[in-house]
């Protein structure tokens, strides 16, 4: 994709600045989110997100692993995202490093918290089958199918889906193993634990253009953006994770003005990706 | 392991000339020029065509015809075990090979000089046969972005197991 022009550049910065964008919308209003889960059939879960032109799919296998030594009673999660070159001719080969890099790090940051586990969204201790021995290491995948602009929010709200949408086998373990030895599993292919995702958190990104901010920024204006924060925050308004992009300073009080506006934005985009996730698994039912 | 029944069915049900379920959707990736889903059974690619643009890389240029890119990868989840590595390893280098060859051949390459066309083709889903759901939705991709070709290229695997031919 080229650059815009001057006047493409202008159109882009005055729209926001009147509350009018290039494609009528208002400056906190999201693009139409369709969910659908159960895209790929041979993971735990799945779900794919659209948003307007950015179109990304994510997945979540469960596989039998050990615990690490320092978190014995914690299952592990490792989120990973790629950037197929269909979105676009620079993420051929290793052109989609750095990206895919950023966005890895930046949903882990929100999703998992700290190096001990503590304060994941996720609740790591649900993965546990026997301490210290066998737990689920869950992997995240994320795809970028198609990219308009406002990636992080997107590959978010997959992974909440996905993650509603995971079944997790159920495990019985054999009489109690001495020692070292891995105690026998029995994997059981009926039973399926569903994930609980009240705690996973939504991301809302806030891009900066000119003195204004809006949410869900198109490629065009992602490319006239001064900075951008991105925040993470569960249902109970409490935040998860942040992180700002771009090289311009922001002002603290700047900053703190975001959160807010971010924290009333997430609480219209959870209750909208809520509703969108039940109905897509409603159709996955059928 | 009897892999054609006595009454003449495969494991899924099918007989041993039968294709499976093919469908295919054109336009989906918005940004490119052209693009396709094709789903072959559980085989699932999406192919997305840009071009005919200007050459990114000068050394590359032909003055004659148009240059012919492409590159193959497979989503972590494609196969039933995650894969580590989605694009660099050698199968992936050689099926990017066979497709760029393919299509190639069938681009009317002499009427667009001095450009590039780039295939991009995702595995969604692996379940056999992703070299021949990649060409045929290379060419759906192809026919989307308007790119001028001889004919459709259409791709389809066989084998020999066991003194049966298998299609598909």
């Amino acid at each position: 994709m080229n650059g815009l022009s001057l006047g493409e550049k202008l159109f882009v910065q005055g729209g926001i600045a009147q509350d009018l964008r290039s494609d009528g919308r208002k400056r906190l209003t999201y693009r139409p989110i369709y969910v659908e889960t159960g895209v790929i059939p041979q993971a735990n879960g799945s779900a794919r997100v659209r948003m307007g032109g950015t179109d990304v799919i994510a997945s979540v296998k469960a596989e039998i692993g050990r615990p690490s030594p320092l978190q014995p009673n914690k299952g592990k999660v490792s989120i990973y995202v790629d950037c197929s070159p269909t979105a676009a001719p620079v993420f051929e080969g290793r052109g989609a490093e750095e990206l895919s890099t950023e966005l890895s790090v930046a949903l882990q940051r929100c999703l998992l918290g700290g190096k001990s586990g503590a304060g994941a969204g996720i609740d790591l201790s649900s993965l546990i089958v026997v301490e210290g021995k066998v737990c689920w290491d869950l992997y995240i995948d994320g795809l970028v199918v198609s990219s308009d602009g406002n990636l992080l929010d997107a590959l978010g709200a997959a992974i909440k889906a996905a993650l509603s949408n995971t079944g997790i086998p159920r495990v019985h373990v054999a009489a109690e193993a001495s020692g070292e030895d891995q105690p026998e599993l029995d994997i059981s292919d009926e039973e399926f634990l569903q994930f609980d995702t009240s705690e996973v958190p939504v991301i809302v990104t806030l891009t900066k253009v000119g003195r204004h901010y809006i949410v869900d920024a198109t490629l065009d204006e992602e490319s006239e953006m001064s900075s951008a924060l991105s925040v993470s925050i569960n249902r109970k308004g409490l935040i998860c994770g942040l992180t700002k992009r771009g090289g311009a300073g922001l002002d603290p009080s700047v900053v703190l003005d975001m959160i807010s506006v971010a924290k009333h934005v997430s609480e219209q985009l959870t209750d909208r990706l809520d509703s969108e996730i039940s109905a897509a698994e409603a159709v996955e039912e059928e | 392991m009897e892999y054609v029944s006595p009454e003449g069915l495969r494991i899924d049900g099918r007989r041993p000339m039968e294709m499976r379920k093919l469908q295919a959707e054109i336009g989906v990736v918005a940004k490119a020029d052209g693009s396709a889903v094709f789903e072959m059974g559980n085989t699932k690619v999406i192919a997305a065509v840009y071009g005919p643009r200007e050459v990114q890389n000068r050394s590359q240029q032909l003055n004659d015809q148009a240059l012919v890119r492409c590159e193959y990868s497979m989503a972590n989840f494609s196969t039933g075990d995650r894969m580590r590595k989605p694009k660099g390893d050698r199968r992936s280098t050689e099926i990017s090979l066979v497709i760029r060859q393919t299509m190639e051949a069938c681009i009317l390459t002499q009427l667009m000089p001095r450009s590039q066309i780039d295939i991009y083709v995702q595995v969604l889903q692996a379940d056999g046969g992703t070299r021949s759901a990649c060409i045929n939705a290379a060419t759906l991709a192809l026919a989307d972005a308007g790119i001028p070709m001889r004919d459709f290229v259409t791709s389809c695997s066989a084998g020999y197991l066991n003194s049966t031919p298998l299609l598909g």
